[in-house]
């Protein structure tokens, strides 16, 4: 249908210059610049947008052309030569008008000459951006300090770098009336699923928007069901190396271009879990850290909780652990302090993120001697409230995913708020809800918390242990790989 | 040869059958660990081990920790009959509600039809509340854990199935 609409490129190069000031605004609008200058007795009009072109490179086109005047004196084959002296190795020709604007608003330039109803596309982009810097939210001690930047075609190069597979596949499409954003769906041919990544590519081309600025986030909520769910449905990652070793495992990842995060799709809630860093010491200290991790974890969401039970009940404790509760209750109901205080937490968090770094360290100063200390004093807060506060925040900063320590928060809130009115009882059945909560989501048709519920006895002994790469010959079985090995059968092949 | 390789699938891994007996395995076990937590910290009033051991021995040990081991390797066997169970009824059931509703059974079984076996075990109307309450959640969440497994293994086994007949009709078209 757009194609119907678009109008062919008029030979007249008035024609051109008309069209490009009603429709793209050219004179009024000051980053789309023009050119013209005459070679060979024609006209020759030049498009660009300042700010993603390079100009040295465009500079060096012009004298090559501006030159061929004293070469040249076939003037009928004005297009003809002209073609051949861009000296370029990206030369494309284009025969409507829209195709013409949208790569040059792209990045590309447009060449008109007169008397010839194509243009010439050549890719001179130069996008502003930083360079790959180690991505902050996932620092590792040993490992790959490259990350990746807001620039697609960097992230992907980045990828391919560590994959140098042919099979391997970075499928683009346009996402956005208005903001045509690029969107990448990386996958592994002979591994990947068929049927996950078509599902996958028909759920990005159904997107229909007018600009995805907010770029992988509202991409992600476009294509994935479970909207209103404050559990991270994908897991983002800004470290090629991650990315790179699921795409070995049969995941589709997915780059939004202006986001230096991309998409791993499926994902479950262990996934969510884990981290480079593990991969990156030796197989039983990455156990033992997945261990602290997964310990951090779970206080993060169940210590809180399960303490304020004990006070309310302190009954229920065992006599070995009758020493535990608040030796002095305070004024204030425990549940309250205990919201008061993770609200606290709260503040100080979504503080740190905004303050200014001078400011930072009164901020800190403030933080601790407030709520720490005077909170106390004044009888606002009992100090176990403080403890086991600070424990679980701690804990849900071990979290390797942002949007996962966060949700754990509201869940953390909602089992805490239950207790506080049923008791016993509401613990119990909230935490049953919650488990057949994470049980009944899919993520992209991928039960959220596979290996443990649906149960994968290998998967889930491949979690609790970080086993050695070389002892680990298949992919997980959740993504459906369509070639589960990633290493020879020794033992078979050498029967056979 | 190597295409043959890697056309089977899951070479290495124990049948589904295997796998089934492993799900009630691990399930029993896992479960009956958080029951006997449940038990220490009085959620429940009764641990595995009152109903497996303490209802027909009046041994020491059977109070102590060795009693709480047995009992719950004993859930685990047991549990595996379950599984069984399970995959014989409900394995075409994708969804976790086949899960609940096995579990539901579970404890109707346990704690009303079964109770006569085990006379030291308060009535489903002496027991408190909050051990009713805690051992249902506590046989709901086991249920899930066997049934959906089971089920997701056999809707994983027939994807796997499906990806292997393309293969095949893909390797005689070319």
């Amino acid at each position: 249908m757009q194609k119907s609409k678009s109008k062919p490129i008029s030979p007249k190069i008035e024609e051109v210059t008309r069209y490009m000031k009603e429709r793209v605004g050219v004179g009024k609008s000051y980053d789309f610049g023009y050119r013209e200058v005459v070679i060979l007795k024609r006209k020759v009009q030049l498009y660009y947008v300042n700010g993603l072109v390079e100009s040295s490179i465009v500079v060096r086109m012009m004298q090559e052309l501006v030159n061929l005047a004293d070469h040249e004196f076939e003037y009928k084959k004005a297009p003809e030569i002209i073609e051949n002296r861009l000296i370029h190795e990206q030369v494309e020709k284009v025969k409507t008008y829209d195709e013409a604007v949208d790569q040059v608003l792209s990045g590309l330039i447009a060449i008109f000459v007169d008397g010839y109803d194509q243009a010439f596309i050549i890719d001179v982009r130069h996008y502003p951006g930083r360079s790959p810097e180690e991505p902050d939210t996932e620092r590792v001690i040993r490992g790959a300090r490259d990350g990746f930047t807001e620039n697609i075609v960097e992230n992907t190069g980045l990828t391919r770098r560590r994959i140098r597979d042919e099979r391997l596949r970075h499928e683009m499409f346009k996402v956005g009336e208005r903001s045509k954003t690029d969107v990448c769906i990386g996958y592994l041919q002979d591994v990947a699923d068929n049927d996950f990544v078509s599902y996958a590519k028909e759920r990005i081309q159904s997107i229909e928007v007018a600009g995805v600025p907010m770029a992988d986030k509202t991409v992600e909520e476009f294509i994935l069901g479970h909207k209103w769910s404050p559990l991270p449905m994908v897991r983002y990652t800004e470290r090629p190396d991650v990315a790179a070793s699921h795409l070995m495992d049969g995941h589709v990842i997915l780059y939004i271009d202006t986001s230096p995060s991309v998409i791993i799709l499926p994902t479950t809630f262990f996934n969510c879990l884990e981290h480079a860093e593990e991969y990156r010491q030796s197989p039983l200290i990455g156990t033992y850290i997945r261990w602290t991790r997964l310990l951090a974890v779970m206080l993060s969401i169940f210590l809180l909780p399960f303490w304020l039970l004990f006070t309310l009940e302190p009954a229920m404790l065992p006599d070995e652990l009758a020493f535990i509760g608040p030796n002095k209750e305070g004024n204030i109901p425990i549940v309250l302090q205990i919201l008061m205080a993770g609200i606290g937490v709260e503040f100080m968090r979504m503080a740190a993120v905004h303050t200014p770094t001078p400011l930072a360290t009164a901020l800190g100063l403030i933080a601790a001697v407030l709520i720490g200390d005077i909170a106390i004093q004044v009888g606002m807060l009992s100090s176990e409230v403080i403890l086991y506060v600070a424990i679980a925040t701690i804990g849900s900063y071990v979290t390797p995913s942002y949007e996962l320590s966060v949700a754990n928060k509201m869940l953390m809130f909602f089992l805490l708020i239950v207790t506080a009115i049923f008791k016993a009882d509401g613990f119990v059945v909230g935490t049953l809800i919650l488990l057949l909560y994470l049980i009944s989501i899919k993520a992209f048709r991928t039960p959220y918390l596979w290996p443990f519920i649906p149960f994968d006895a290998r998967a889930m002994a491949r979690f609790l242990m970080r086993y050695p790469v070389p002892y680990v010959n298949s992919r997980p079985n959740y993504v459906h790989p369509k070639n589960i090995y990633t290493q020879p059968l020794k033992t078979n092949s050498r029967n056979k | 040869m190597n295409q043959e390789d890697h056309i089977s699938h899951r070479e290495g891994m124990p049948s589904l059958i295997g796998r089934v007996a492993i799900i009630g395995f691990v399930g029993g076990v896992f479960w009956s660990t958080i029951g006997f937590f449940m038990y220490y910290f009085n959620f429940v009033e009764i641990s595995a081990k009152s109903i497996l051991l303490r209802s027909w021995l009046r041994r020491p040990w059977t109070d102590g920790w060795l009693g709480e081991v047995i009992s719950i390797l004993m859930t685990g066997i047991l549990s595996i009959a379950v599984a069984y169970i399970s995959y014989f009824l409900l394995r075409k059931w994708y969804s976790m509600w086949g899960g609940v509703i096995l579990g539901a059974v579970c404890w109707l079984l346990v704690f009303i039809v079964l109770h006569p076996l085990y006379p030291n075990v308060p009535t489903i109307y002496e027991m408190q509340q909050e051990s009713i309450v805690s051992t249902f959640c506590l046989f709901v969440i086991y249920g899930v854990f066997v049934g959906y497994s089971i089920a997701y293994d056999y809707y994983d086994l027939q994807i796997k199935e499906m990806q292997l007949n393309e293969k095949k009709k893909n390797a005689k078209d070319s």
